[in-house]
């Protein structure tokens, strides 16, 4: 914890942390100031007014509390009748050309604008004349509508392409009430972090073409989880329902607070990464092409592994570290070779030096971690002399091309323990299929040696297996995630202070050390 | 009553050319003015009394006293001559008619508080004064008081005008600092004030022209000098600008403490066409309203106006006489507001919005008294709640009108005609 102050709200003395304004000093102890415009990725602009509170030190009579200093000894007035009645008029003027048709609006049940109304607001309206009308449905480009009715002026999303991305696509133009967030003729929105001005706008103005109408968000749950589509790992909310009779399906991602990590936000590529956990995925186990009980098909795997003579075991760069440690005692158990090859999944001069990285896949780190090789020529060699491969969800057509792959693969049985059913899968001999990373709990550690872990989040219908439980069916020694995260402790000593689900929720930064622990 | 300080040339032929300017004193001062320490010239300007005559009447010198010292940053100068406020027509005088003054008075400023950049932001409207101002600054570098050595001293100072795009609120001096940066113009929030960071983050003074066109004559007949004129707090003389229903509309140089009524009477001709005084705006738009029965002890000057609950402002006096409709006046003055708002803040851009159209909907006698109430509450609702004092230019104003003109709003909204009746 930093360096704390203590002050007084209300005449109540609270401690809070220096260093910070009003708004988030108050904020963290449970006292909420009002705000719109403020946010603590993009600082204050102080433009909504709905922040003011009164300092008795005989400054004037009101300031901003997003620009002011939580200093030791300040006297802050939030409860006094004329702070409470700026709170109401501010509202009642943030209101008035405000469209009034909440059910229709698809930021309702999570918009400021009306949790303050509930909170702060008047409750009848007052407004005899004529509104102020403004473009509605204004297509700004990366997925990004814009309802200029609806929008309060704040300027977050102004804001955060100056001062977070740097490409000024967003400006307010106009003066007094024909003031209005815009883009420049023909220049839309155009930068791969566009959609988190839906997230910052703080009312219904700026949504998301791919999220709008889908749901009402009350019925989303919402459970953390770990992006999975770079090395970066954002921390995200995985938001998903489950629709009477249906199954439960994930509507969006949107990225969670972690300063060690992402900070408030992520990509658009990660964000609408959540269409694949829904889409495209292997449902029921194959033999030959034939549509099998999952105990049959396993049985089958083990006669196929008895049959062998040699075998290669290859492992994805997205496995959590459980199942990493969990597939390489398998593959120690069968004394078969055990790969990590995954070049295709880096996509060189892609990333950005921001949160995009090259490496599109979530633990590579882990394999380095646990010494699992991961070259081309040891990969190919093996498969060369093997009669199995057993691909624990290895994307090698990121790889390798169709034609590629056959020549590689010509003599060599694959079983595919895969989450989606493509290709890949399409050529595989046998195909089981495996939960995605939100159907799991494990850990992963980033491009910046930070361990993570993640919880289960969604279960559906007919839950598959993950792969560290398929591993264990095909004899791994390791049987639950228990087992593994023991084992994971032999690489890791860090983790002897921790459980599987205790780990802090910030992430554990691992030293040089023990990112290199290579023990194998 | 009048008197010819500021305006000592402002008769004289081609006194905006160097040649005649100087052969009428410009420029006289500088070699006293070098031979002085730049924190004596504060001083004595402290000690003039003189203060800003942008309407807030802020004393100069103390002003200057607030920048920081030894930042490493460049300390700039920038002069307010974005004279909008309705009313208002006092700097443009200065601008065309002795505009060496202003230069005279700029190296006088700049020198004492240590700045070597002065911008001037002047109106975008100014079209004939920004010329007339161009052509004498261009004049004074090629005579060398401007330039690498100000008249030959080891004094470096360049002046930069800058011309605004036409809107009100970059008279606010931070809304102007962002203007000249380049921006959209809009008023920081305060603090930081400009004296500790200002232009380019820099420690900046900002001073009306009228202000600086003052320093010449404090600095070549001394502080005693000045407060010859005036009252004990509020010293000097003052470009007033009468307007409205008077005989002789104009702009005159009287000292300040004089009585408004016998101002308008002597110097303005009084009220025109013998009618009678209905009310008088006493410093530009944005001031209170004065009634007859209220003025008859007002002088010119910051302290009566602040007894009388109005302000002194810019020196823009408007005299209404008893034909004047208050509620048309009120939409016109809404209007301005409304128009000039910057849209920062929500109280200032939704309010004077609603404001207008609750206005509107009184004048085309659809109101009702819970629309003047409404009018009348919105004025507290939405003033000071708001970053600059613009929203407070159109409350302050328009409440007076509807305390002191109640009657004329609820003959509106009870349909009768008891005020002449005119077409939005």
């Amino acid at each position: 914890m930093a360096d704390t102050i203590k002050l007084f709200v209300n005449g109540v003395e609270v401690e809070v942390e220096a260093g910070k304004n009003l708004i988030d000093a108050i904020g963290a102890v449970g006292i909420e100031i009002p705000h719109l415009c403020y946010h603590p990725a993009l600082g204050a602009d102080g433009n909504c007014r709905m922040c003011l509170v009164g300092i008795e030190d005989g400054r004037p009579p009101l300031v901003p509390a997003c620009k002011t200093p939580a200093q030791a000894g300040m006297k802050v007035l939030l409860d006094a009748a004329h702070i409470k009645k700026i709170q109401r008029d501010v509202m009642e003027l943030e209101l008035i050309n405000h469209p009034t048709d909440c059910p229709i609006c698809d930021q309702a049940g999570e918009c400021k604008l009306q949790d303050y109304y509930m909170s702060y607001g008047r409750p009848e309206s007052r407004m005899t004349v004529p509104q102020v009308q403004k473009s509605k449905k204004l297509d700004f480009g990366c997925g990004v509508v814009h309802d200029q009715e609806r929008c309060v002026t704040c300027g977050r999303c102004v804001r955060f392409c100056r001062q977070i991305t740097k490409t000024g696509e967003l400006g307010i133009i106009n003066r007094t009430d024909d003031a209005r967030v815009n883009i420049f003729p023909g220049r839309p929105l155009n930068n791969r972090y566009a959609l988190n001005v839906v997230d910052l706008c703080p009312v219904g103005a700026m949504t998301s073409k791919d999220f709008r109408f889908k749901q009402r968000v009350w019925f989303l749950k919402k459970a953390p989880g770990i992006c999975h589509g770079c090395a970066k790992g954002c921390n995200i909310t995985i938001e998903h329902n489950r629709e009477k009779y249906q199954d439960d399906i994930i509507y969006r991602f949107r990225p969670r607070l972690n300063p060690q990590v992402n900070g408030y936000f992520m990509c658009d590529a990660g964000r609408l990464s959540y269409r694949q956990e829904n889409e495209g995925r292997l449902l029921e186990a194959r033999l030959s092409s034939q549509i099998r009980p999952l105990s049959d098909v396993l049985a089958a795997c083990n006669q196929e592994i008895e049959r062998a003579g040699k075998i290669v075991v290859l492992l994805s760069p997205n496995c959590s570290l459980e199942q990493m440690v969990a597939v390489k005692t398998l593959s120690a158990k069968l004394g078969a070779s055990l790969s990590g090859f995954s070049d295709g999944y880096v996509k060189a001069g892609d990333g950005d030096g921001y949160l995009i990285q090259d490496d599109k896949s979530a633990n590579r780190a882990g394999l380095t971690l646990l010494g699992i090789d991961c070259t081309q020529e040891t990969f190919e060699e093996a498969v060369r002399e093997a009669q199995l491969l057993i691909n624990f969800n290895n994307d090698l057509t990121r790889s390798y091309t169709d034609s590629e792959l056959k020549k590689l693969l010509k003599d060599t049985k694959v079983i595919a323990v895969a989450t989606h059913n493509d290709r890949l899968t399409a050529m595989a001999d046998i195909a089981i299929p495996v939960a995605t990373s939100s159907e799991y709990a494990g850990c992963l550690i980033n491009c910046d040696n930070i361990l993570q872990a993640f919880a289960l989040a969604v279960s559906k219908n007919q839950q598959p297996l993950d792969i560290g439980a398929i591993a264990a069916k095909l004899g791994s020694p390791l049987q639950s995630r228990a087992e593994q995260f023991a084992e994971l402790r032999k690489y890791i000593s860090i983790l002897k202070d921790f459980e599987a689900d205790t780990l802090p929720a910030e992430g554990l930064k691992l030293n040089d050390s023990e990112a290199a622990n290579v023990t194998a | 009553m009048e008197v010819k300080i500021l305006s000592a040339k402002f008769d004289i032929k081609d006194a905006n050319k160097i040649a005649i300017a100087k052969t009428l004193g410009a420029y006289a001062t500088l070699d006293k003015l070098f031979a002085m320490k730049p924190e004596d010239v504060i001083e004595e300007v402290k000690k003039s009394g003189l203060r800003g005559r942008g309407g807030a009447g802020f004393p100069a010198g103390v002003k200057w006293g607030f920048l920081p010292k030894n930042t490493g940053k460049p300390i700039y100068l920038t002069v307010n001559s974005d004279e909008s406020e309705p009313a208002t027509f006092k700097d443009r005088y200065i601008l065309v008619r002795d505009p060496h003054m202003l230069i005279e008075g700029i190296i006088i400023c700049s020198y004492a508080i240590g700045c070597h950049d002065t911008y001037i932001y002047i109106r975008g409207e100014y079209t004939t004064q920004v010329k007339v101002l161009q052509a004498a600054i261009d004049e004074a570098y090629a005579e060398g008081y401007l330039g690498d050595s100000v008249a030959g001293h080891d004094f470096q100072l360049n002046v930069t005008v800058h011309r605004g795009a036409g809107a009100y609120v970059c008279g606010e001096e931070t809304a102007l600092l962002e203007s000249i940066e380049g921006k959209k113009g809009q008023p920081r929030s305060k603090p930081p004030f400009p004296a500790v960071a200002g232009l380019y983050g820099c420690p900046t003074i900002i001073n009306n022209v009228q202000t600086i066109a003052s320093l010449p004559f404090i600095l070549t007949n001394g502080a005693d000098a000045y407060k010859v004129y005036g009252t004990e707090k509020s010293p000097g003389t003052h470009l007033f600008g009468i307007s409205g229903h008077v005989e002789k509309p104009g702009m005159y140089e009287l000292p300040l403490g004089l009585p408004i009524l016998e101002v308008i009477d002597k110097v303005a001709g009084g009220v025109w066409k013998g009618r009678k005084l209905k009310g008088i705006i006493p410093g530009g738009s944005s001031t209170p309203v004065l009634l007859p029965d209220e003025v008859k002890d007002v002088t010119l000057d910051y302290e009566s106006m602040a007894a009388h609950k109005t302000m002194f402002g810019s020196g823009g006096i408007v005299v209404l006489d008893e034909t004047v409709d208050i509620v048309q006046l009120v939409k016109n003055l809404i209007d301005f507001y409304h128009h000039e708002s910057c849209g920062q803040c929500t109280p200032c851009r939704e309010g004077l919005g609603w404001m207008l159209k609750i206005i509107k909907k009184i004048l085309r006698r659809e109101g009702s008294m819970d629309d003047v109430l409404l009018l009348r509450e919105l004025c507290d609702n939405i003033e000071m709640k708001t970053v600059c004092v613009l929203s407070a230019a159109c409350t302050m104003p328009v409440r007076s009108y509807l305390d002191k003109f109640r009657h004329e709003f609820e003959a509106y909204v009870q349909g009768a005609s008891s005020a002449q009746v005119k077409q939005e």
